[in-house]
């Protein structure tokens, strides 16, 4: 029910990852959107590991209630005024992602408003659109559970290209734990800084595109045999001394080569100049300049959201959700179950047109 | 006259090449000397024309050997040496130069002369067609034929030589092909194929 | 008559010329076609009456140059080692002329003739607006020996341990018959050999589901593109089946990968 002011406003909750968002945002009469609140807590592991599923479900449900009521005090709205109560469906880890939903299904019940299941990588998308006002680019969506090339088209968010194995994220997230970087505040982003002490070698990583879609494993491979060679104190296959910051300079120059390719076929075949990155892998600086080197070559351009946004959060959980439950979309308590493998293309796009 | 001058399509360094066959030669193994010495008046590609089956794969070879010229990867001394070379279907100097170089018991001999017209390196005028001729036919004791063409060159071919150097025995596209002329019209697709490949 | 390319203005500003096509020539390149992977021209190759086509990749700005050239040369290697493998198989493909993999180009021949999908366009547009009669009464026979043709074609390029990686009816060419040429014609548009072209994204390949996938990948652009020709697919797996001993184990697993689906929607 629209307020005073003709506004929607919806909760959204993320929890599929080792991310804790929960966020409030607002729809006015025109359909503009407005983050009114957006609050994260990452559960970060020691270096040298990942997290595990169990301990990020448990941090998950530790810190629901607080982030759940900080949300709401930065938004400086009361439960009442909210429509709907949003939650990560999916995809992403069962437990974290059931945690979340629990904590979803308990606000919607004590405070009597409709639940909507969200797919995690629409709340990516719906959100990037939002935020940069690209209206209808191709999307790379990349983040350590997926890696996906995405273009719209007749209601559906439908997928080019994607990894054939691990999602980029994942290999970049591995290899900071075999060169056992800190974690914090994201392994990836460690690498982006260490990289760029790096530069003065390439090594020669297996570069794995076939056709419009790619594959991280077999480079992953191949790092770490090459961290181990350098451990032991060897050299590169050509006689050459490398650092840490060289392998990390080399990985992203391989790894984001190829997202770009596949990306710049999306783009050649549906006849779109216009590039979106989503996702925590979208932060990275790096990507971002060669996203717009080849979107400019085409005279076109590149959309990328800052940190608030690409990593994973509630708000584009509570926009995406809105979105749906505008068009009269509701996740009904008996079928608010998680499910670790949701595809993009699954989800009826019913508000676009 | 019994030189063939070609302008070759897309030619780097406004190269021509000049081709020229002789017969009877007598002079072959003086030839060959002049090349071991690295003689600098001697700088011709001296082709042994059994082992040639046509002008295009002549000029294919001197093409390569020419773009090689011109983007600094020459893998030979000279542009005349990388034409020998340019003919083999591998990187085996010794074996191209064996196969398709002059030796003292060449009989009938192609001489394929490249001048760069338009090269950084060699600035000023350049020996015409007519002057490129009466040097060559000065070198070279044998029978010149005129003119120069495909037919000549196929009476001298060693059909089982170039088969065995370009590894064309058994090959299942040259099977069941019952007219000769487009047998080895297959036949020079395969050759000329895999002296494009040479390297790769 | 030699044109100097530059002056004649055959290039666009925003397309740079490999510079191999900057040389003297008897006329200048035609831009043919430009992708995402790079552009093929029209020139000549050695002689005036040697057509060819020159597939270029030019770097790519956003990568790293040794990334670049490492990566450009070890594609145009790859194509040219495949093309040869079919060539001395005896599948129809262009022959390879020249390639300078660090520059970035090569020179194939220049296949005379429309692709299929240009062909088969016209075969099915041939019939007039007020032609009623139902497809079942008009007489397929060319439509069907064009299919057998290609489903020969295809298992050739398979028994060769060859996938194509982007097998389309634009793809394929209907190269005139010489002649001389036996078996007859149907003295329509569908007559010609089979050309396969653009070997970009092949691979050497055996295995069932690689085969599988690329005759999938066909029968998809057919349906896109042909949706009247497509009942006649099944053509093309009956003459790829009998071609060599492993296709019809091919043809079992290409059912599996009908069932699984594309994991994506192409828009056609």
């Amino acid at each position: 029910m629209p307020d005073s002011q003709g506004r929607r406003i919806a909760l959204g909750c993320e929890g599929s990852a080792n991310k804790l968002g929960i966020g409030i945002i607002a729809h006015d009469a025109s359909g503009a959107a407005h983050v009114l609140s957006n609050v994260r807590h990452t559960f970060v592991s020691p270096p040298g590991t990942g997290f595990l599923p169990k301990d990020t479900a448990h941090h998950h449900r530790s810190f629901f209630v607080r982030v759940a009521k900080q949300a709401l005090r930065d938004a400086g709205v009361s439960p009442s005024a909210l429509d709907c109560i949003c939650f990560t469906r999916g995809p992403g880890m069962g437990g974290p992602l059931t945690s979340v939903a629990v904590g979803a299904r308990t606000l919607s019940l004590l405070w009597g408003k409709p639940l909507v299941g969200v797919n995690h990588c629409v709340g990516h998308i719906e959100m990037g659109r939002a935020i940069t006002g690209a209206s209808n680019p191709v999307v790379l969506y990349v983040s350590g559970g997926n890696t996906q090339v995405i273009a719209y088209a007749e209601q559906r968010y439908r997928i080019f290209g994607e990894t054939l194995d691990i999602a980029v994220g994942n290999c970049l997230d591995r290899f900071a734990r075999t060169l056992e970087i800190s974690n914090d505040p994201a392994p990836g982003y460690n690498i982006e800084q260490l990289a760029k002490q790096g530069g003065r070698v390439l090594l020669d990583l297996p570069y794995a595109v076939k056709g419009m879609d790619c594959s991280f494993s077999g480079i992953l491979g191949r790092a770490d045999e090459l961290a181990a060679v350098m451990r032991s104190g060897g050299k590169g296959p050509d006689g050459e001394d490398f650092t840490p910051a060289d392998l990390c300079f080399t990985l992203q120059e391989t790894i984001f080569a190829m997202l770009v390719e596949i990306t710049e076929r999306a783009m050649a075949h549906v006849g779109s100049n216009q590039v979106l990155i989503v996702g925590g892998v979208g932060c990275n600086e790096r990507l971002q300049d060669m996203m717009g080197k080849m979107a400019a070559e085409r005279g076109g351009s590149v959309y990328a959201t800052d940190e608030r946004f690409c990593i994973d959060n509630g708000i584009m959980i509570a926009h995406a959700g809105l979105l749906a439950y505008e068009t009269g979309f509701e996740t009904a308590l008996e079928e608010s179950t998680c499910t670790q493998r949701f595809r993009t293309d699954e989800v009826f796009v019913k508000w676009r047109n | 006259m019994a030189l063939k001058t070609t302008a070759l399509e897309n030619r780097p360094w406004g190269a021509l090449v000049h081709l020229a066959l002789f017969h009877d030669v007598t002079n072959s193994a003086f030839l060959h000397s002049q090349l071991l010495a690295k003689n600098p008046d001697y700088e011709y590609a001296f082709i042994d024309a059994s082992s040639i089956f046509s002008e295009h794969q002549l000029l294919s070879a001197a093409y390569r050997a020419i773009n090689a010229a011109a983007t600094s990867a020459l893998q030979t001394p000279n542009v005349h040496s990388e034409v020998i070379l340019s003919l083999s279907p591998n990187n085996n100097i010794a074996d191209a130069y064996r196969r398709w170089g002059i030796s003292p018991r060449t009989k009938s001999l192609i001489v394929l002369k490249i001048i760069f017209h338009d090269s950084p390196s060699v600035p000023g005028p350049q020996p015409s067609a007519a002057e490129v001729w009466s040097t060559i036919s000065q070198l070279v004791s044998g029978t010149p034929v005129d003119p120069f063409s495909d037919a000549a060159v196929r009476k001298e071919t060693n059909w089982a030589a170039v088969r065995k150097y370009y590894k064309l025995n058994g090959v299942a596209a040259l099977q069941n092909i019952a007219d000769d002329a487009a047998r080895q019209c297959q036949m020079e697709r395969l050759a000329l194929m895999g002296m494009a490949l040479r390297g790769l | 008559m030699t044109v100097n390319p530059t002056t004649a203005g055959a290039s666009e500003p925003q397309f740079p010329l490999p510079s191999i096509l900057t040389n003297p020539a008897s006329a200048p390149p035609l831009l043919i076609a430009q992708g995402a992977e790079g552009r093929l021209y029209k020139t000549t190759y050695l002689v005036p009456e040697l057509a060819c086509a020159v597939k270029y990749r030019p770097p790519k700005p956003y990568r790293h140059p040794l990334l670049d050239a490492r990566l450009t040369k070890a594609r145009l290697s790859s194509e040219a080692k495949v093309l040869d493998r079919c060539a001395r198989d005896g599948v129809p493909v262009p022959a390879l002329y020249a390639i300078d993999a660090a520059a970035g180009w090569m020179a194939l021949e220049w296949i005379e003739g429309a692709p299929v999908r240009q062909g088969i366009n016209e075969w099915l547009g041939a019939r007039p607006e007020t032609d009623t009669t139902p497809d079942e009464q008009v007489d397929q026979t060319p439509l069907v020996d064009l299919m057998r043709r290609i489903g020969t074609v295809m298992g050739a390029l398979h028994r060769t341990g060859v996938v194509h990686g982007d097998l389309t009816t634009s793809n394929m060419m209907l190269r005139p018959w010489k002649d001389g040429h036996t078996g007859g014609g149907n003295g329509t548009v569908l007559d010609g050999d089979v050309v396969l072209i653009d070997f970009g994204l092949a691979t050497q390949s055996q295995s069932d589901e690689d085969r599988a996938v690329d005759l999938y990948v066909l029968e998809r652009a057919f349906a896109s593109t042909h949706p009247r020709a497509e009942a006649h697919f099944e053509y093309v797996l009956e003459a790829y089946g009998k071609t060599f001993k492993k296709a019809p184990s091919v043809l079992v697993k290409l059912a599996d990968v009908r069932m699984r689906g594309r994991k994506r929607s192409m828009l056609g």
